[in-house]
């Protein structure tokens, strides 16, 4: 039996290379996600491991907010610790450091590592083992006047030692300086840090960071032979509160782990898409095998006839999938190391170089990927064999005869059992109150099972369907078009199996557009009717505003008011949560808000909070009263309530005065700022002054507030973009599918397509016939996915909270584009299989079996 | 000779196919003329393998020679492109093969009419429901194949190939695969379409009984035409046959 399934591989190689080739898209996608992740992994985890060379202990601040290790407070040390741990027994160096992202040169030519560059501010600490700075050239900078930078900076920018330049930094405002030096970090050549580094001496370092008198964290070197558990305990007996000894080990994990936070969703989020090509990919394949099996049904029935039993006969089935699955597994593993290569150089581009190199191959990507790739094709393979096992001998006797399925009815009642299931659980998830991991899953669960049984009922309307779309059909393309319209009815089930992976690649494209297009409207009109203000200036180099900035543009005359803004993770109220704070008393001017009872202006700035009607009721709170808030260094205060204002605005619930945060808060820098223009002065006028206040810094990103709604519309876009082009490989596996489908049905109807030849039918009538039966099919599969789309869609934008998309809107200009492609997919898959049907020698044809 | 040609439907003028070369080289036809005149019903026979489907396929333009011409009337097909072929065949061929003879999806009326609507013409509907009269297929036409029996199936082929009024029909042996009284009335409804309605018809078979119904049997073997008879009758041609066979 195994030469037959050998023999029936090798007969028919066309046929299952198409099938192989949906495999191998997909065990494609799974082996790229996990090999780029895990290049990302080996970047972070080695630069987590330059980074923490040498260092025994690290000492840092415990953050208790930090609940989802997600604010990146790095929360500051006191400097004094340092001089206490260099004193204590088994201690053999320790330095203080300070990395503090967004700090910025500006070179000779005004230009600056800004947008999404790294670009930090570090401390030359002096001990070389620990902080790892080298000086390659001039000398390590000494003082409040001077400053390093790596070498980077001088090939990428116009620097030069001697000259003095800019610096700005998110937390403290723009400072200039004297270049002394250009220090690399790293012993060995090849370290790890990515971006450009500026380094200043110990307290130079502090202030421009905003650490005064203190560091972020401050690593230990034990004496030789001095175990770093025994030494932790040391360390831990002589810090103060709030202050924890961890090993160089676990500091290192940590580090690395903290990249987990974006590296992890990234995977799945490849992950996903590899799944929903796989799914696509199993409707495929096990279409292809019914239609062969069904033509093989004869020779089933002769090697049953010839004493093969069932079980022999399933088993070659099965072992031809086994055999597609596995061949598919390896070259999808091939090409989804390739792949992964080019995303990897796709990411650099954006990102700049990741130090390691390669992309690696782990044994979790194997059998991922195995399991993911033999199985799939072999779970599509397992009903196709189990009916081929029950063709009876008689069948190669008999002239026509079908291979069993099951009887309609009880295909309906599964159908309908298995949708219930579906929706069941997509509802449960949309309304459920799990976290996002269980609503995602929930709906991904009930998405594939209504999919599943979509595709199990199609059957039962794509008959009628198909005639009703097809129906124009006859009318423009005569004869050759009624032809292609009974050919797409004339086996319903077919004709679904085939249109089923269009359907769910469209759905999802539909979806994600519904949603994109729903959620685009709701951003616009939150900040059409949420924000007054003219201007807004965004962090643009990415990791904040220096609140200086603030006062610079205070002082034109142009602007009527100035608000910052920046969140803060505090405990409010008994409960750990992000708050927003702002300048309280300009804040009707830049943003709508319906104050209902007392004012924003009220009360001391320092001690003053905001919060909404709703809120007010469920805390049972009114003005006047006072709220307790904690910070993350262990600031406490209590909060007087100074307003209340109706539900529905840019604040949402509740929000405090900057001026809280700016006393007790642990970020330095600002989110954005808020501007609105003085009486009578226009964008036009004040753009030129805003921006000459604003000077040459790389941090702050002036744009009108439509520009911002735009900017925000573009960002969502670029999602839609790139979801569409990943969900693009389920239709290109749909229209492999198509293309497999009737590449056979074109080789079933041989004799039919010879006879029409030998009655009149030209080669261009045939290709014209194969090619609307193909957009037929298309269209039925499209039409179908739209309409589920949509209905997801909808249930989406629904279900998730009206203040985040409280806007449905139907794109319907890419649903009638989406139309339109279908149809061109269709001719597109009907290429080959119409070439196939024109070439045909008439005379054969019609002698064919 | 101008007049005569005219009143020619199909001719062969040494005409060849030759298969492989060499040892396994197999002449299918060698060095056949022959012509078949109009409104006249003739039969073309000869034992297995004896070249009278090639020459029929040849004539009606499914297939090419090695050497020599054919002829639709005045038209050499040798020199006809795949596409002029195909409009030949639409206009001026008709088919009837020995199965298989109606697409599926189409009823029966959809079949008869294919060669016209393919081409985009108009039937003669007074001539249609004049043949569909004749083979007595009125209340079956718009059925489909798989709901017609196949004496009606093959009623419904001839029709077709009658219904465009070609220069010539081809049947290839038409009646097969049918039982002894169906196959009678096809050959009963070809000999009517011959004499009352002045059609054309070749018709290739084994069988000296259906033979019997022509005007005129050509008789090939090995590629050659070895005997014709005229105004043959079952007896005649089984002794022919017979003949041939010893």
């Amino acid at each position: 039996m195994l030469r037959h399934t050998l023999r029936s591989i090798t007969s028919n190689k066309a046929r299952f290379l198409l099938t192989t080739l949906v495999v191998v898209l997909g065990v494609t996608f799974v082996v790229a996600s996990f090999a780029l992740a895990d290049s990302l992994r080996d970047t972070f985890g080695q630069l987590s491991a330059d980074v923490n060379e040498g260092i025994d202990v690290q000492i840092q601040a415990i953050d208790e907010f930090d609940v989802a290790g997600q604010t990146g407070n790095n929360l500051p040390v006191p400097a004094s610790v340092l001089d206490d741990v260099r004193q204590l027994d088994g201690v053999n160096n320790a330095a203080g450091g300070i990395f503090f992202f967004s700090t910025f040169p500006i070179d000779g030519q005004g230009r600056s590592p800004g947008g999404q560059d790294l670009s930090t501010a570090v401390n030359f600490s002096g001990v070389q083992s620990l902080d790892k700075l080298v000086v390659l050239a001039g000398e390590a900078p000494v003082g409040p006047d001077q400053f390093a930078l790596s070498p980077a900076a001088f090939e990428e920018f116009d620097f030069e030692i001697g000259n003095r330049y800019a610096i700005e930094s998110t937390a403290t405002g723009r400072y200039e300086m004297e270049l002394v030096g250009e220090i690399r970090f790293g012993l060995e050549d090849d370290a790890s840090l990515g971006g450009i580094l500026v380094t200043f001496d110990n307290e130079t370092a502090q202030l421009v960071s905003g650490y005064e008198d203190s560091y972020q964290l401050i690593g230990v070197e034990g004496e030789p032979g001095v175990d770093p558990e025994q030494l932790v305990a040391d360390i831990q007996a002589i810090l103060p509160d709030g202050i924890e000894a961890i090993t160089g080990q676990q500091a290192e994990e940590d580090f690395s782990e903290s990249f987990e936070v974006f590296i992890g969703p990234f995977q799945t989020v490849l992950l996903v898409f590899a799944f929903i090509v796989l799914f696509v990919s199993t409707f495929i394949i096990n279409n292809t095998f019914n239609i062969i099996l069904g033509q093989r049904v004869r020779e089933l029935g002769m090697l049953r006839a010839l004493g093969a039993t069932g079980r022999q006969v399933r088993g070659s089935v099965v072992g031809e999938a086994l055999i597609v699955g596995i061949a598919a597994t390896a070259l999808g593993i091939g090409l989804g190391l390739l792949g992964a290569l080019g995303l990897k150089a796709i990411l650099e581009a954006f990102v700049g170089d990741f130090p390691s190199a390669g992309v690696p191959l782990r044994l979790r990507t194997i059998i991922w990927a195995v399991g993911l790739g033999v199985g799939f094709t072999v779970l599509a393979s397992l009903l196709p064999a189990w009916k081929a096992s029950r063709i009876p001998p008689i069948a190669a006797l008999r002239e026509e005869i079908s291979i069993g399925s099951r009887s309609s009815r009880a295909r309906t009642i599964f159908g309908v059992v298995l949708a219930i299931v579906g929706i069941a659980a997509a509802v449960g998830g949309l309304t459920g109150s799990g976290g996002v991991q269980a609503t995602l899953s929930l709906l991904g669960f009930g998405a594939a099972v209504i999919f599943l049984a979509v595709a199990i009922l199609a059957p039962l309307f794509a008959g009628p369907v198909v005639s009703f779309l097809a129906a124009p059909l006859p009318k423009l393309f005569g004869t050759p078009g009624a032809i292609a319209r009974e050919n797409a009815r004339r086996s319903p089930r077919r004709t679904a199996a085939t249109a089923i992976a269009l359907t769910i690649g469209l759905a999802l494209v539909t979806l994600v557009t519904v949603v994109a297009a729903s959620l685009k409207q709701s951003v616009n009109d939150t900040l059409e009717s949420a924000v007054a203000g003219d201007f807004v200036i965004f962090a643009d180099g990415g990791n904040g505003i220096p609140p200086a900035l603030a006062d610079e543009l205070r002082t034109l005359d142009e602007l009527d008011a100035v608000v910052r803004e920046r969140f803060e993770t505090v405990r409010f109220n008994g409960e750990i949560t992000d708050l927003e704070g702002s300048t309280m008393e300009l804040i009707e001017e830049v943003v709508r808000i319906d104050v209902v009872e007392g004012s924003t202006a009220a009360g001391d700035p320092a001690r003053r909070v905001a919060i909404s009607t709703e809120y007010a009721e469920e805390a049972q709170l009114g003005v006047g009263d006072f709220v307790p808030i904690e910070f993350a260094e262990g600031g406490m205060a209590d909060l007087e309530v100074v307003a209340i204002y109706a539900d529905d605005t840019w604040y949402g619930d509740r929000f405090l005065d900057i001026a809280v945060l700016d006393e007790f808060g642990s970020n330095r820098a600002d989110g954005d700022f808020l501007l609105s223009l003085a009486e009578g002065v226009t964008v036009e006028v004040a753009r030129p002054a805003i921006e000459a206040a604003l000077g040459d810094s790389p941090l702050a990103g002036l744009r009108t507030r439509e520009e911002a709604i735009g900017e925000f519309q573009g960002f969502i876009d670029i999602i839609l973009t790139m979801a569409t082009i990943f969900l693009g490989f389920a239709l290109l596996i749909a229209i492999i599918g198509i293309v497999n489908t009737l590449t056979l049905s074109v080789i079933e109807r041989t004799r039919e397509i010879g006879l029409l030849r030998a009655v009149g039918m030209t080669r261009r009538q045939s290709r014209k016939m194969i090619r609307w039966e193909a957009v037929a099919i298309a269209l039925f599969g499209a039409v179908l996915g739209i309409i589920l789309g949509m209905i997801f869609g909808f249930a989406i934008v629904e279900a998730v909270p009206d203040d985040f998309i409280g806007t449905l809107v139907v794109p319907w200009v890419r649903i009638v584009f989406f139309l339109v492609a279908a149809v061109l997919l269709g001719m597109v898959a009907a290429f080959l299989p119409a070439r196939r049907a024109s070439k045909m020698n008439v005379l054969e044809a019609i002698a064919h079996e | 000779m101008t007049t005569t040609m005219t009143n020619l439907a199909a001719r062969a003028a040494g005409a060849s196919k030759i298969y492989g070369s060499g040892d396994t080289e197999v002449r299918a036809l060698d060095d056949v003329t022959v012509a078949f005149e109009r409104g006249r019903f003739s039969a073309i026979m000869g034992p297995s393998g004896s070249g009278k489907s090639t020459l029929m396929h040849c004539l009606a333009g499914l297939d090419d020679l090695t050497s020599g011409s054919v002829y639709i009337g005045d038209t050499e097909l040798g020199s006809l492109s795949e596409n002029d072929l195909t409009l030949l065949r639409r206009t001026s061929v008709g088919f009837v093969f020995q199965a298989f003879n109606l697409i599926p999806t189409l009823t029966a009326r959809e079949n008869m009419v294919l060669p016209m609507t393919l081409a985009g013409t108009k039937p003669d509907e007074a001539w249609v429901d004049q043949i569909v009269t004749t083979v007595n297929l009125a209340d079956r036409m718009d059925h489909r194949p798989s709901e017609l029996s196949g004496g009606q199936q093959q009623r419904v082929a001839v029709a077709r190939a009658l219904a465009s009024q070609p220069d010539i029909i081809f049947a290839d042996e038409p009646t097969g695969n049918l039982d002894s009284r169906s196959g009678a009335e096809i050959l009963n409804f070809m000999r009517n379409a011959v004499d009352d309605l002045g059609q054309t018809i070749v018709m290739v078979t084994h069988d000296p009984v259906a033979a019997a119904y022509s005007d005129r049997v050509v008789v090939l073997a090995d590629g050659k035409i070895v005997d014709e008879i005229l105004e043959p009758t079952a007896d005649t041609v089984f002794d022919k046959l017979k003949a041939l066979g010893d």
